[in-house]
């Protein structure tokens, strides 16, 4: 008997020892949320900026505009963080909005979680009027919650169909040459079978597999794909209806199809070494494609699926947090990152379309007749993220705190349709899961 | 020994423990028993302390507040109160089918990997312990050899094994069997192909793993005495018949924690998948495991409550698991 009565009370020991940490961490779990707003301060003294790291060019661009500024005035001083890129979205959601900088970049699809979690306070009243209305119309877009701005990008994102103009010719396959008489479906589908005669191993297309399809490249490079075929990732706050059309589901069908002329790409270098012809992707690898490939490089539109070509836009952008005392200060120091001198060095080092009209347009890739014109060109045709007409080329991404969801549900039905799944059921079990997301949160409402 | 004395105790107590309660004059036997194994139980909480205090405050904790947390929709960074669930997210878990359908198909999983790598590992790495286990030239060169693997992370050799099974010509795999079919072998699909994305992951896994099981075999085997084996040999017992008497007996303890090892090993199975995941062309309907589960649903999705209700579920299936293995295959010498 002794025995059990033990037990027993040693059950209830480590009940209890169980219980009470639990009992101590629930209520610490509560509470929290203060009305967070910024204060616009003496617009002096000394503010904090954190900024994703990422290749040194980039990083040494930040730098560089931070010790400018620095020393281009005597009344405020920036101290700049630079965070691990992989680590950024991770360490801006752990940090309460009190500990946040005065002023911090953040990528453009996480915006909306971090309004909604009151991380960010509007711009609009910070930034000069000046420097709102050099922004590119797609920039601003991005930047936008309910009619106030949240967030200005030095650059923006875009993209394109790179080609290899020496394969193209060979296997006369005949391309477009601007973003008006780009390729529909059925005539990309005709080009690659016709290359495929013409190659080795049958392999004509690169679509950055080695990125993995599961993950925000997939969502990011094949949501146009649903937007080309008159869907939407979401619409009116919800997937089902928008994401899963008929027309959404044959298009993944005809990118289903693709699969047996993509390359793998295991080793990243498919276009780059003329193992194919084409290479699906965004405006980040010009700087590698143009020095393989110097005049053979073409650039072309994603094919059109009925409803227009269409782009993924978007990149990181600079805001103020919700909690800073020095809002002006932070407003000035944004007015200064965006001026032409900042945005030029920031884009020569990593080849983007700046998100300024002055830059942009002093661009030597991006102006007109430059290399890359057809970025600029797709940009200068915003849709914002749910006015998704014929005529308009550059989609936002959802601006809405349940993005991680979206993202994640649309990637992993794009996954799984490549691997041979039905688009049909895929994409109606993605929707359906936004869905019930969207409803367990209140539709994602920004109180 | 300490603790056989109250379990000699027990069995005294309780023969005595009618007259005890029937008449007072026993009494004065008593204070003294008492009191010692108070001490006793003292000195074994004492003792316990720190490794029950670790327990408790990593596993124990965690795992309480994942139950409590799996009854409600908690969110990661949202604003909005957590709300009480009830058994919702459990329901969605079994019977929404668009939820219940990957996470029993995760399962299932987790329970095939399991069931293969366990049997397959524990005798790999038994073969590998005999071959290693001999007085060659440069051993210590072999045995280190096949003990690499085991020090790369997963995420790297998951990284290196990409390039090995990756479809089309490129990958090491198939340009292997395409030179050695003289051609005939077309390009397949390793990860991307859903009958072979879970064997994929198994190969890798048992390559990358196996080495660990070989180290703890091969120390068990060096605790066999030589004289067993020359016994053996005057018996004229064949080399198989060494084999089936003198070694496995000899390492059956040894043999038995490695299978339990393995099999506790096997049910976190989540680097690999979620390194190929990302790296593209893995098959994630047909090699996702709940681990998978549980950390992209709480860090992709942000959807805490649903999370931690995987992982509950999972932590009782683990643990009856073991609890059956445990009374299936009991070492001799426990007890």
């Amino acid at each position: 008997m002794s025995s059990t009565s033990r037990r027993y009370r040693r059950t209830a020991c480590t009940g209890l020892a169980l219980a009470l940490p639990l009992a101590a961490l629930a209520a610490c779990g509560g509470g929290g949320g203060t009305d967070a707003s910024a204060e616009g301060g003496s617009g002096k003294g000394t503010i904090s900026v954190w900024a994703h790291q990422s290749q040194k060019s980039e990083d040494a661009a930040v730098q560089a505009a931070v010790k400018s500024f620095n020393s281009s005035q005597s009344d405020i001083k920036v101290e700049l963080k630079l965070i691990p890129g992989n680590d950024y979205t991770k360490t801006i959601t752990a940090t309460s909005a009190s500990e946040l900088p005065d002023v911090m970049e953040f990528d453009g699809p996480t915006m909306a979680n971090f309004v909604y979690n009151k991380k960010l306070a509007p711009i609009d009243d910070h930034v000069s009027a000046k420097t709102m209305a050099n922004a590119t119309d797609a920039s601003k877009s991005q930047g936008e919650i309910g009619g106030k701005h949240y967030g200005l990008g030095m650059y923006d994102s875009g993209l394109g169909i790179y080609g290899n103009k020496k394969l193209l010719d060979a296997a006369g396959v005949k391309y477009p040459t601007s973003l008006s008489d780009g390729w529909t479906a059925e005539q990309f589908t005709d080009a690659l079978k016709t290359l495929k005669a013409k190659d080795s191993d049958g392999k004509t297309l690169d679509i950055q597999e080695n990125n993995g399809l599961a993950t925000e490249w997939g969502a990011y490079g094949f949501a146009p794909v649903v937007w080309s075929a008159g869907g939407s990732l979401l619409k009116d706050g919800k997937a089902e209806g928008a994401l899963d059309t008929p027309a959404a589901v044959s298009a993944l069908k005809t990118v289903q199809s693709w699969k047996t002329y993509v390359d793998p790409n295991t080793d990243g270098n498919a276009f780059a070494k003329g193992r194919v012809a084409l290479s699906w992707v965004g405006h980040w690898m010009y700087p590698t494609y143009s020095k393989a490939l110097g005049d053979d490089l073409v650039v072309l539109p994603l094919p059109d699926f009925g409803n227009g070509p269409k782009t993924g836009q978007g990149s990181w952008a600079w805001g103020i947090g919700a909690d800073t005392k020095n809002a002006k200060a932070a407003g000035a120091f944004m007015d200064y990152l965006l001026n032409d001198t900042n945005v030029t060095a920031m884009t020569t080092a990593n080849g983007a379309p700046p998100a300024t009209k002055t830059a942009l347009a002093a661009s030597p890739l991006y102006k007109q007749s430059g290399p890359l014109q057809l970025f600029a060109d797709q940009l200068a045709k915003p849709c914002g993220d749910s006015d998704i007409t014929k005529s308009c080329v550059a989609v936002t991404r959802p601006v809405t705190a349940g993005y991680p969801t979206i993202t994640a549900k649309f990637s992993e039905a794009l996954n799984s349709v490549y691997g041979g799944a039905d688009p049909k059921s895929a994409l109606s079990k993605a929707a359906r899961a936004i869905d019930q997301d969207f409803s367990d949160n209140a539709g994602y409402e920004i109180p | 020994m300490t603790s056989a004395e109250p379990a000699h105790a027990a069995p005294h107590a309780r023969e005595k423990a009618p007259p005890v309660t029937a008449e007072k004059p026993a009494r004065p036997a008593r204070p003294a028993r008492p009191v010692r194994k108070n001490r006793d139980w003292l000195h074994g909480l004492l003792m316990s302390t720190p490794a029950v205090a670790g327990l408790v405050a990593f596993v124990g904790v965690p795992f309480g507040y994942a139950v409590v947390l799996s009854f409600y929709n908690v969110r990661l960074g949202s604003p909005l109160a957590p709300a009480f669930f009830g058994l919702e997210q459990y329901r969605r878990l079994f019977t929404d089918p668009d939820l219940s359908g990957p996470f029993l198909r995760a399962l299932l999983n987790n329970l095939t990997f399991a069931v293969v790598v366990v049997p397959v590992q524990t005798a790999l790495a038994l073969g590998l312990a005999i071959l290693l286990n001999r007085k060659l030239k440069a051993i210590g060169l072999f045995r280190s050899l096949f003990f690499m693997p085991v020090v790369f992370p997963m995420a790297l050799v998951a990284v290196i094994w990409r390039l090995i099974l990756a479809r089309s010509d490129q990958g090491m795999l198939n340009s292997a069997l395409h030179a050695v079919s003289f051609g005939n072998w077309g390009a397949f699909d390793w990860l991307g192909d859903s009958a072979t994305a879970m064997a994929s992951i198994i190969v890798l896994s048992v390559w990358q793993g196996v080495g660990f099981q070989m180290v703890i075999l091969l120390a068990g085997l060096q605790q066999i005495p030589g004289e067993l084996y020359e016994a053996a040999e005057l018996d004229r017992a064949s080399r198989w018949q060494q084999f089936r008497h003198v070694t496995l007996p000899g390492i059956r303890g040894t043999l038995v924690f490695v299978a339990m090892l393995t099999s506790v090993l096997s049910f976190r199975v989540f680097d690999q998948v979620y390194v190929l995941v990302k790296g593209g062309g893995l098959n994630e309907d047909a090699a996702r495991t709940v681990m998978y589960q549980a950390v992209t649903t709480a860090f992709d999705q942000n959807n805490v409550g649903q999370a931690s209700a995987i992982t509950v579920v999972f932590f009782l299936i683990v643990v009856v698991l073991t609890l059956i293995q445990r009374r299936v295959v009991r070492p001799d010498n426990e007890d």
